[in-house]
């Protein structure tokens, strides 16, 4: 399974590209190609690995948990 | 090697690191990706004075590749628009398991040189790229087999540890040929300091390249020419040209390199004489 924050995009973050790359929808830009290892969980990566999932999945956890 | 081959002019190996596998376009749009793109910047750095260049493969899309097929295309790109240039492909990859980095030494040629990870590199918050002993035998073993010089890389002083118990254990090809990393992280402390050190704690005989990230790149390589190694340049490892500025390209990075190595009264080594300072 890959990260649900994970698109691929011409454009965004005030750039384009003529091939579509891998996008963070939760950062909000584009993202190296070792990262967007870790977003599609290839090799021996997965994206449970990565930071800004974490840090994304811990605050939407938290604003939740203050809905609740 | 030492200051005494400085004072004696030996010739200066530059290799170009242009592309690596950690950034890509996103970072810098005129860092290279495709076969051609790789390929067009090795021609140019090749007549700037570069005899190495060090690849790694990318996907269409400039993600990571370690397929053999990818690195064929790339080396046959590469091979095609430069006249003699040594070409050294990438065996490092965070979180990739052996096999897939057995895979770039499967080319047809196989890679004069390839590198070799002596030791864990921190990624990131939570990634490791381990490099264990057993890996970088295998790598090795599998390098022998083909005739593929190493290029052991140390991250840090620790790593020269490795890198003796390797050659103990190893069947290495004189001279051995070490590249000495200093930047953020878990490379060695930028600091000249440590450069000396690292330096002073090769082993005997060894022939050693410096490689410096970023800002380091310009002082620490210089440095690396007065004390009679070789040097590495490229976007791999720094994409300015000075403070604020952006490099336009690799070759821009190499050119000053050797303008510098000629002030200093080292010349550029040639392909050729680059093969007979590291045995291949």
């Amino acid at each position: 399974m890959t990260c649900p924050y994970l698109e691929y995009r011409s454009e965004g973050d005030g750039r384009s590209f003529e091939t579509a790359r891998a996008y963070c929808s939760a950062a909000g830009r584009f993202v190296q190609p070792m990262r967007a290892d870790l977003c599609n969980d290839r090799y021996d990566l997965s994206h449970a690995e990565c930071e800004i999932y974490l840090n994304h999945e811990s605050e939407e956890s938290d604003r939740n948990g203050d809905e609740r | 090697m030492n200051y005494h081959d400085y004072l004696a002019g030996e010739p200066l190996i530059v290799t170009v690191a242009p592309t690596g596998g950690v950034h890509g376009k996103e970072a810098h749009p005129n860092l290279p990706e495709t076969p051609e793109e790789v390929a067009e910047a090795a021609a140019a750095c090749e007549e700037a004075g570069a005899s190495i260049v060090h690849l790694h493969a990318r996907r269409g899309n400039g993600e990571r590749a370690f397929s053999r097929e990818r690195f064929q295309a790339l080396t046959e790109a590469v091979r095609a628009a430069t006249d003699d240039v040594i070409v050294q492909h990438s065996t490092g990859g965070t979180g990739v398991p052996l096999e897939k980095r057995l895979e770039p030494l499967r080319t047809d040629p196989a890679p004069e040189m390839a590198s070799l990870d002596m030791g864990p590199v921190n990624r990131y918050q939570h990634l490791t790229s381990e490099n264990p002993r057993g890996m970088v035998d295998a790598l090795h073993d599998e390098m022998q087999v083909r005739g593929i010089k190493p290029e052991m890389e140390a991250f840090n002083p620790g790593h020269l540890n490795e890198v003796h118990a390797f050659l103990e254990r190893a069947d290495v090809a004189d001279p051995p040929y070490v590249n000495v990393l200093l930047g953020g992280g878990t490379l060695t402390v930028p600091r000249p300091r440590n450069l000396f050190n690292l330096v002073e704690n090769l082993p005997d005989g060894a022939v050693f390249n410096t490689l410096a990230t970023g800002r380091h790149q310009l002082p620490l390589t210089t440095m690396g020419i007065l004390l009679g190694g070789h040097v590495r340049v490229g976007f791999e490892d720094n994409l300015h040209y000075r403070r604020g500025e952006r490099a336009e390209s690799n070759a821009q990075l190499v050119e000053r390199t050797r303008e510098i190595a000629e002030l200093l009264g080292r010349p550029v080594a040639t392909p050729a004489e680059a093969r007979e300072i590291l045995g291949i």
